[in-house]
């Protein structure tokens, strides 16, 4: 590893210690994804680490989405789209068509581009999940209601109002509501289909913050447009081109000296 | 003088002075069209308020004659001198069979609803919405007449005596199923008042769970939700205002269906315990006897349609009360 430098990038001042293997949590092989007729990934090969925050990077239409909707089988909701290959989250085999999907989506989380409350109160929207899975009393799901939002950094902002409606909070609460709703199910794996596109710039500082809090107790995935934000938070970047996965190695090292040269192109600006 | 003046070329050429006079043209346009669709608009208001008066004018002399005392008697003697007339039975009928119309219409239409928008495959799609359109396409005196040659014959002859040895030692249950078997009954009504007012509930529950975004279901689903508690937790909240303003078209049909009724309620003015007995409502009462009537019978026959004209009223009104306290309990 000789320490070539793309010198204006952004993580560059950042030491390059290659990051300790993490065990992994999700891995890959030889996974392909078809929208029909159109093969939309190529033999994608990657292992997600547990705890750490993995980045996926690329020009729009990559496939970076579409690779994040495998993970939790969001795609099994509309027909003519199939995954093929192999795709094991710790011992079990995503692909399986008999795996129990509510199982799976309760231990592999996902956080949307745009906010998504559901259309009831901002408590009932944490407890709904929790009661999917869990039969407490009234005041243990109190406290995991609280617990949740505090884990979504909310709690001060809406301690005082959790039965108004959570389509009354602004577009950033908003996120970080979806964000508490997926922690309070406790799941292992959660996925951040671009978070921040649709929020302020305070706003997105916050939930980077709050990713990274999350990636002490969660294997992370976020799909991100904005380079710096892959950068600050990540620790593990994917860089996606035309289906393909071309590169994936630590994040300072993607940031400062990727060894393909359209990743290179791509983190300075040169397309996409 | 106008479409010239609109033209480009003609106003680049003609300077400041003719697009002033062009738009002072639209300007009688609109002022035009602002007064039409007001007319528009307010003559609603005019023929609602004439119909209210003539109905009140035609039943004063009931009026003036029972007081309220045709609320609540049940005994309709047209013939007798002097005539005695209430509308309870008529009453009873039409909430009777509306009621247990909507209780079966309700979750039917929603299901098809459901499972036309959530479950249902790509081709399958087609034939059953068509299906379902083409049911409110049928006339509602072809209803009638299934109900009396078929349903009828169905519900007398095989229903009612299974339904009889059901709930033989059920205590409530075998007063509201007992009685002697009979083709025209409030169940036989209700039945095909649930056929017809299906379409109303499935067609707007349909469009309105159209409505709801896709990436809010994804969200549900990613939370691990099964199908059934997408639907019950996420899509029938979203689209409640709409589901139940289907509902309500649903029930303000059925409240004022006539003819399918008349054919098949057996126009008995007797209240019994027993759905399977015939009764009455109150557009088949006043179908049946308004042609054979004259003086106070008439009056109180327009009495009645007043009274279906109230009743409709507070039932729409009190689902728009439900509906605000289902906001209010959402949190808004």
């Amino acid at each position: 590893m000789t320490e070539l430098s793309v010198s204006t990038t952004v993580a560059s001042h950042v030491p390059q210690v290659p990051l300790p293997e993490a065990a992994p949590k999700v891995t890959a092989r030889n996974l392909n994804f078809y929208y029909g007729e159109h093969h939309a990934l190529k033999n994608i090969n990657l292992t997600l680490g547990t705890n750490r925050v993995t980045a996926f990077i690329g020009p729009s239409g990559c496939g970076k989405s579409t690779l994040l909707r495998i993970f939790n089988r969001m795609y099994d909701l509309y027909p003519g789209q199939r995954a093929v290959g192999q795709l094991m989250l710790d011992q079990t085999n995503i692909l399986d068509a008999k795996l129990d999907l509510n199982l799976l989506r309760a231990r592999v989380g996902m956080v949307f581009q745009k906010p998504t409350p559901f259309p009831m109160t901002i408590y009932e929207n944490i407890a709904f999940g929790i009661r999917l899975y869990e039969k407490i009393s009234k005041s243990e799901m109190d406290d995991r209601v609280e617990k949740a939002l505090r884990g979504g950094a909310l709690w001060n902002e809406v301690k005082d109002k959790l039965n108004a409606s959570g389509l009354s909070l602004s577009g950033g609460q908003q996120q970080r509501l979806c964000i508490a709703r997926t922690v309070a199910v406790r799941p292992e794996v959660i996925l951040f289909d671009e978070p921040c596109s649709a929020l302020d710039p305070i706003s997105t500082a916050k939930v980077e913050e709050l990713i990274q809090e999350l990636s002490e107790d969660y294997t992370i995935a976020i799909v991100t447009h904005n380079m710096q934000q892959a950068a600050r938070v990540s620790d593990k970047t994917a860089f996606m081109y035309l289906g393909e996965l071309i590169e994936f190695d630590d994040t300072n090292k993607i940031f400062t000296s990727p060894s393909d040269r359209r990743t290179q192109d791509y983190i300075t600006g040169r397309f996409g | 003088m106008a479409d010239m003046a609109v033209q480009s070329d003609v106003m680049e050429a003609a300077g400041p002075y003719d697009r002033a006079k062009a738009l002072s043209a639209f300007k009688l346009g609109d002022a035009t069209f602002y007064w039409v669709t007001r007319i528009s608009a307010i003559s609603v208001l005019v023929i609602l308020g004439g119909i209210i008066l003539s109905l009140i004018v035609g039943a004063w002399p009931a009026m003036r004659e029972y007081g309220f005392a045709f609320l609540w008697t049940q005994r309709w003697a047209p013939s007798a001198d002097p005539p005695i007339l209430g509308a309870v039975g008529p009453v009873y009928g039409t909430l009777v069979t509306s009621a247990i119309a909507m209780l079966i219409a309700i979750p039917v239409g929603i299901g098809i609803a459901v499972f036309l928008t959530e479950l249902c495959p790509q081709w399958l799609r087609r034939p059953i919405g068509i299906a379902v359109e083409l049911l409110a396409g049928i006339p509602s005196i072809i209803y009638g007449m299934w109900g009396f040659f078929v349903l009828g014959p169905f519900l007398a002859n095989t229903f009612q005596p299974f339904m009889i040895r059901i709930f033989e030692n059920v205590p409530v249950l075998n007063a509201v199923f007992a009685g002697p078997p009979s083709y025209l009954s409030l169940f036989n009504a209700s039945l095909i008042l649930a056929i017809m007012v299906l379409p109303f509930i499935t067609a707007i529950s349909v469009d309105v769970f159209k409505t709801v975004p896709p990436v809010l279901k994804e969200a549900a689903y990613g939370m691990g939700c099964t199908t059934w508690e997408v639907v019950r937790n996420v899509v029938i909240p979203y689209t409640r205002v709409g589901v139940i303003g289907g509902v309500m078209l649903a029930l303000g049909r059925a409240l004022g269906e006539t003819m399918a009724v008349t054919f098949i309620i057996g126009n008995s003015f007797r209240i019994s315990s027993s759905i399977f007995a015939p009764g009455t409502t109150i557009s088949a009462a006043i179908a049946s006897e308004f042609a054979e009537s004259d003086g106070l019978h008439q009056s109180g026959l327009i009495l009645l349609g007043l009274l279906l004209f109230v009743l409709t009223f507070f039932v729409l009104a009190g689902a728009r009360l439900m509906l605000l306290r289902l906001e209010k309990k959402a949190g808004k």
